[in-house]
């Protein structure tokens, strides 16, 4: 290629729009780069400590704790969506919808409720005594390792159910009717067809408990496990060690490529869709009332236990002390976690929808730089919180030096003690889920509307406003919605990044549990929970909109 | 004088597949009809969109009006290239009545006259009354004489038509070949289309060429 050719090649590539996104991917890489870099550091004094000591411990206790909730949530989300797509029995609609529900739960206020319920003065052992039960502690306690695993499942099982309902019922449907003509029956279908044809949606549905497993701090924290993420947390605010957190950090981005990379090799030769393109919907088979109404009741117990039970005994420990936590200042950070939210929300739209129209075209740079924007989202907060730290940190170094060259007095404004730092973590976190909104409308609507704007002499610019903006508009729509509500409930990056003094709903929820005021964390709780039953909401309303 | 001028033209998708498009040549003269025939697959599409300047083109030159849009360092960004294309589905703005989609490309015409020139193209297109209506009120006939109106407002130099008629019934197709032929005769335009019938070819076209085996 010679010089000529490059020159005309970035002449006619590079705009603004690529200019933009090059820069927002910049950005969005530099605190990910600046933790894998911590690796190369000298490290601290403390770290032949926590390497020699802690580090083993840490990670077989991230890795038994993950292990066994990816059992335990596959076991819950095929079952139950099995029952759902192939058999049919009184109150199936509404179980099949009312199933994602637990979705709306963060599992940390899961955990802060049924760890109370649980515990000597809870209603579960109120009640046992009252009549006449006195089980063990050791036995009825949830801070433990198994209270950990029964909330995620409880909580996360949606994951899995989702992916693998919706792949039960748009691809399976000639699998099991020809397994049926081949005399097989029930049981022998479910193990012998259908969990092997859903391996990729059971994967892809379980890499996502596995990665919120992993990034989760609420609800290890309050039950004593020592995970790689409540590390982080301990080195940062125990020891004031940022080099050995950042270090630490990277031992958790180990494991995730890990987790990743068995993800890969499970998936691989494996094809996600049918053969042929001709895809019918499954018909369920009918059940008989005994068989019918138990695999109702069992559905009813899962809902129960991961839905309205947390919400009932939310709803009255918030008649008891609503009084007290509601007001001016509970109404402030209601306001700051709003503003906070729809403040990051913007930048992350504005960023999806300039990338996101650079990007149209399919070439490697397209590719590259989209999946650079997202790679966030595959990253737990708390190592993002290191990143975002450590480059504010450096900031502040070189900003205070131009500061004194420039003959500044006393002390300059400290970017790291900004909520900007926390809505810089938030815009790489969720990135992602605005992003993808953005992709799936620019996807669905296709370059022929803007290629023929374009024709007509109409500049980039006009084509975006006038036609791919309205165009995309719905999808714009349900972008800031879910991110907007992932923000709000967010509590890792909330936690480290805060300013001082500075509350979330989150952040306060996790004050109230931990300082053993669990029924005034009821108001905050049932506030996330509200917002976060939009999201489910407006998911399952594209989930409806794409399916007809 | 010819409008379009390709020379030794060259595409491939990528570096490794078989070019697409090997060692093309074409003139087009002011005011001729020419339709382009061919199976799917043999790049009657591409030469469409490399015309158009919304794909890239390995090798060779292309010329519109005398003036090179593309060649090894030039490289005009399609609104600046005067041309116009009907494509295979219309991509009639939906969210714009008939009116705005044939106004959408007048935006240097001062107000009164861009007015003028919509009126215009809609009684030669035999909408009139239809200003208001939306693309997805209209038949598939009416959309495609909204597309060819569209395209034709601001008077390109060349007009690009992709299989202008695919998606029309056999019995539609017959009448609305001739009113195209028309149309674009009536404006003076000069035409390219391609398609894979050859009785189309036949039928509006001045002169065809045969694309591929």
């Amino acid at each position: 290629m010679s010089f000529r050719q490059i020159k005309a090649y970035i002449k006619r590539n590079l705009n603004g729009w690529w200019i933009v996104s090059i820069l927002g991917a910049a950005v969005i890489l530099l605190p990910i780069l600046f933790v894998f870099l911590s690796i190369f550091e000298t490290p601290s004094e403390h770290w032949a400590h926590i390497k020699e000591y802690l580090v083993k411990d840490y990670v077989i206790e991230t890795l038994t704790l993950t292990f066994i909730t990816a059992i335990t949530t596959t076991l819950l989300g095929v079952s139950l969506a099995w029952f759902v797509t192939v058999f049919d029995f009184p109150g199936r609609k509404i179980l099949r919808w009312a199933l994602v529900l637990p979705l709306a739960v963060p599992p940390y206020i899961g955990a802060y409720t049924y760890s109370t319920m649980f515990s000597y003065t809870g209603v579960v052992q109120v009640t046992l005594r009252n009549w006449g039960f006195h089980p063990s502690q050791d036995w009825i306690s949830l801070t433990s390792m198994r209270g950990a695993v029964v909330v995620f499942t409880l909580f996360l099982y949606p994951y899995v159910y989702l992916v693998t309902r919706s792949f039960l019922e748009r691809q399976s449907a000639s699998y099991i009717e020809n397994a049926r003509l081949l005399g097989r029956n029930g049981m022998s279908i479910f193990f012998w067809v259908a969990m092997p044809i859903c391996r990729p949606a059971i994967v892809g549905g379980l890499s996502l408990v596995v990665f919120e497993v992993l990034s989760d701090y609420g609800v290890t924290q309050y039950f004593g496990l020592q995970t790689v993420t409540t590390a982080i947390f301990k080195t940062w605010f125990g020891m004031y060690d940022v080099n050995s957190a950042m270090r630490l950090a990277a031992w958790l981005m180990v494991i995730l490529a890990g987790f990743f990379l068995i993800e890969r090799v499970l998936r691989r030769h494996r094809k996600y869709s049918a053969s042929t393109s001709k895809s019918k919907p499954l018909q369920p088979i009918k059940l008989g009332s005994v068989k019918g109404t138990a695999v109702l009741l069992f559905g009813m117990v899962v809902l129960a236990a991961a839905f309205a039970v947390p919400i009932l005994q939310l709803i009255v420990w918030a008649t008891w002390t609503y009084q007290d936590v509601w007001n001016d200042q509970f109404m402030f950070f209601i306001g700051r976690t709003l503003y906070t939210a729809a403040v990051s929300t913007v930048i992350i739209m504005l960023l999806s929808l300039i990338v996101g129209s650079a990007t149209r075209s399919r070439s490697w740079g397209s590719a590259l730089l989209s999946r650079t924007v997202i790679a966030g989202y595959s990253i737990p907060g708390a190592i993002i919180a290191i990143g975002v730290l450590g480059v504010f940190l450096s900031l502040d170094q070189v900003y205070g030096e131009v500061y004194r060259l420039l003959g500044g007095k006393g002390t300059p404004v400290v970017l790291s003690l900004t909520a900007a730092m926390l809505i810089f973590g938030y815009v790489i976190r969720f990135m992602a889920t605005g992003y993808n909104a953005v992709e799936v409308g620019f996807e669905k609507t296709g370059t022929r509307y803007s290629e023929a704007s374009r024709l007509l002499g109409r500049s980039r610019l006009y084509t975006f406003w006038r036609v791919d903006l309205p165009l995309i508009k719905g999808a714009v729509l349900s972008g800031c919605i879910l991110t907007f509500v992932e923000i709000c409930k967010e509590l890792p990056l909330a936690l480290l990044l805060r300013p001082f003094d500075f509350e979330t709903l989150s952040t306060r929820t996790y004050q109230y549990a931990n300082n053993e005021q669990i029924h005034e964390a009821a108001i905050p709780s049932l506030l996330i929970i509200g917002i976060s039953f939009i999201s489910v909401y407006v998911l399952h309303y594209l989930d409806k909109r794409w399916e007809t | 004088m010819s409008v379009v001028d390709i020379d030794q033209l060259e595409f491939s998708y990528d570096r490794k597949s078989k070019p697409v498009i090997q060692k093309l040549c074409l003139n087009i003269e002011q005011g001729e009809i020419v339709g382009i025939v061919g199976s799917s697959g043999n790049g009657k599409s591409t030469l469409l969109r490399l015309i158009a300047g919304l794909e890239v083109p390995s090798a060779g030159v292309i010329r519109i009006n005398d003036k090179t849009v593309n060649d090894k360092s030039t490289f005009i960004q399609p609104e600046h290239r005067g041309v116009g294309m009907v494509s295979q589905d219309y991509a009639l703005f939906p969210h714009m009545n008939v009116a705005s989609n044939i106004a959408f490309g007048l935006h240097r015409m001062p107000r009164k006259k861009r007015q003028e020139r919509v009126q215009e193209l809609m009684e030669l297109i035999q909408l009139k009354g239809y200003e208001d209506r939306y693309p997805h009120e209209l038949s598939g006939g009416q959309q495609q004489r909204v597309a060819l109106a569209r395209t034709m407002a601001p008077r390109p130099s060349v007009v690009l038509m992709d299989e202008p008629f695919s998606s029309l019934d056999a019995e539609l197709k017959q009448s609305i070949r001739s009113e195209l032929r028309d149309i674009v005769k009536a404006e003076g335009m000069t035409c390219l289309f391609v398609t894979h019938d050859q009785a189309d070819v036949e039928d509006m076209s001045d002169r065809y060429i045969r694309l591929g085996q």
